[in-house]
């Protein structure tokens, strides 16, 4: 079941065009990453959804109700700021009570309410402390708790870890994915960290320029990414330019400037296209499709080892080793890797 | 090293004493004198007796002034803590982008026109429409035009400084704009609100020249009531007089520390 549609969503700032034919559907539920680098356009969109931002054209449903133009507070959205937004001259439990006052909760269930929650997010005990009084973590997840104590149908979350340090984040992502699959509710998440939305997402959304450039499952978007773009976006990746001679069964033919090489790729693939190997689907032998080069240089990276190689024609590849390989700069060395294992893109 | 540390230490502690003993030693000698036993305002002090205090109590000239003057203030505070907190929201948050720094200026204009000018204008202006200077009209209306950029200027930055994260969290937790007003944006800037009416209530306790031009007839404040008996008497009432307005723009920062808090003033 659709909870939210964006409809060819557009935005314009006067002249400028931020946001191009945005479509999405998402089911309920579901954990949706909007990723990409700063001024793609994700935030924009979160904030179109939760009604900060005007849409200049398109249409945005919620179910079958048409929200396009309504005001924020009628939207039933919970929201998480980067800066946590928490308003700084009331309690925890004031922080939390504001939304269910709004709403015309009982005094009872308020109470109710606001313990269950904060039981939740393991803040038991700190109703009557100011948010001045507790640590960057503790304040993420009262303004998680606060969004979510008013039960809204979706959960809205724009780059929520940005301001804690790199261990707490580790252990937030895990948090906030648990959290939401407990309560079971819509999530869109906004980050431009990749591998934040590859760890926590049900599908993720990669935008670029104002446009979608990609929406899938994280496995998708990393295995079989749609362009140059999100190929670079998300994880380490070698490519090469080439052009398509023919397809055998499942397999494109590619002529490269390394020689014939064969990938998979989707249907209807023709003329100039980019092959993607990811570093560690390369071996140090012969394999269906092979290349040979010299090692530029060797990384240790205490798993393992980043080797650089480049070949005769110019091109440069990195590939994983294993932490006790011997090659050394200025090795011949030949690198193999699956036709499975390579991904063709329109260039 | 340790040793020229601490030598700084000492210059610097120096430095400080003498600073305020050069900000407080007027308002000391004059708190002093106020009790002094002798006829005239001057140094050595002949004797303590509080008979001055007794004077002025006696003098209803001054106790009438004293009140005129807590009303005027009182006023001129009221009354900007909400002009000039409306016009700090629309040149922070609604005046157009290219018009909020000239708008700035224009607000905080009678803070740079000397106060002896905008006082000349406001008398022709009051008695070119027929007011002149009747019913304390023009005085208040002074008043409260020199202490208004105290209040705007206070609450523009406290609206800088505020997180408008707060209120789109606010409508985003079902709050309309006036109730997300209400209880996130007030609260939030409200120890700019009351600096600013604290300032505007000290200054105008204090201002002259605009009181002296614009005052009606048979009304004085307390800094003119004080200026004309010194032109003929210079006996320690004066000293006395001062004494208790000190003590009344203190009362007022005390009073209002104590209720509603002075955040924006500690540090």
């Amino acid at each position: 079941m659709t909870t939210l549609r964006l409809d060819t969503i557009n935005k314009f700032y006067g002249a400028l065009h931020i946001l191009r034919d945005i479509d999405l559907d998402i089911r309920e539920g579901e954990f949706i990453s909007l990723l990409g680098p700063s001024g793609c356009g994700k935030t924009t969109t979160l904030r179109c959804i939760a009604g900060f931002e005007t849409v200049t054209k398109g249409r945005l449903l919620f179910g079958s109700r048409d929200m396009t133009h309504a005001m924020p507070e009628h939207r039933d959205l919970g929201m998480v700021f980067q800066s946590y937004a928490l308003f700084p001259h009331m309690t925890v439990a004031e922080n939390l009570s504001f939304g269910l006052e709004v709403r015309k909760v009982s005094p009872v269930d308020r109470t109710r309410r606001i313990a269950a929650v904060l039981e939740m997010v393991k803040l038991t005990g700190y109703e009557k402390r100011y948010p001045r009084e507790l640590s960057g973590g503790q304040q993420q997840r009262v303004a998680l708790a606060r969004a979510l104590v008013i039960e809204p149908s979706v959960l809205l979350l724009d780059e929520p870890l940005a301001n804690l340090d790199a261990s707490l984040r580790d252990d937030m992502r895990f948090f906030i994915r648990d959290l939401q699959q407990r309560v079971g509710i819509t999530t869109i998440y906004v980050t431009h960290d990749q591998s934040e939305a590859m760890v926590m997402s049900d599908r993720i959304v990669v935008m670029n320029h104002g446009v979608i450039e990609q929406c899938g499952p994280p496995r998708d978007i990393y295995e079989h990414p749609a362009s140059q773009m999100v190929a670079g976006f998300i994880g380490q990746s070698n490519t090469l330019a080439g052009r398509i001679l023919g397809r055998e069964k499942d397999v494109y033919v590619i002529d490269t400037p390394e020689g014939q090489l064969k990938s998979l790729g989707r249907d209807g693939l023709k003329g100039e296209v980019r092959v993607m190997i990811r570093p560690e689907n390369i071996e140090t032998a012969a394999a269906e499709n092979t290349l040979s080069g010299r090692v530029v240089k060797s990384t240790y990276l205490g798993g393992g080892c980043l080797v650089a190689v480049e070949t005769p024609g110019g091109c440069r590849f990195t590939t994983n080793m294993p932490a006790d390989s011997a090659l050394a700069a200025g090795d011949a060395v030949t690198l193999g890797f699956a036709a499975r294992k390579a991904w063709a893109f329109a260039a | 090293m340790t040793m020229r540390k601490t030598l700084w230490d000492h210059v610097f502690t120096l430095i400080v004493t003498l600073i305020y003993i050069f900000l407080m030693a007027p308002i000391l000698l004059v708190v002093l004198l106020s009790f002094s036993g002798g006829e005239f305002l001057a140094l050595p002090m002949q004797g303590v007796s509080l008979r001055w205090f007794g004077a002025l109590f006696t003098n209803s000239r001054f106790y009438d002034a004293a009140v005129y003057s807590f009303v005027l203030a009182l006023i001129s505070a009221a009354v900007n803590g909400v002009i000039g907190t409306l016009a700090a929201i629309y040149v922070v948050r609604f005046a157009p982008t290219r018009f909020a720094n000239g708008l700035r200026v224009l607000m905080s204009a009678p803070l740079m026109v000397p106060e002896i000018l905008t006082a000349i204008a406001l008398l022709f202006f009051f008695f070119e429409i027929g007011i002149g200077n009747r019913w304390s009209i023009a005085i208040q209306v002074g008043h409260i035009l020199v202490t208004f950029p105290y209040v705007f200027l206070n609450v523009a930055s406290a609206l800088f400084n505020f997180d408008r994260s707060q209120e789109e969290a606010a409508r985003s937790l079902g709050a309309d704009g006036w109730l997300t007003f209400r209880r996130i944006t007030l609260p939030s800037i409200k120890p700019g609100v009351i600096t600013g009416c604290l300032f505007a209530f000290v200054i105008s306790f204090d201002i002259f020249n605009i009181s002296l031009l614009l005052k009606s007839v048979g009304s004085n404040t307390l800094p003119l009531e004080l200026f004309d008996y010194l032109r003929f008497n210079f006996d320690p009432t004066a000293a006395a007089v001062a004494t208790v307005s000190i003590v009344i723009a203190f009362a007022a920062v005390l009073v209002v520390d104590r209720t509603v808090g002075l955040r924006s003033l500690r540090f």
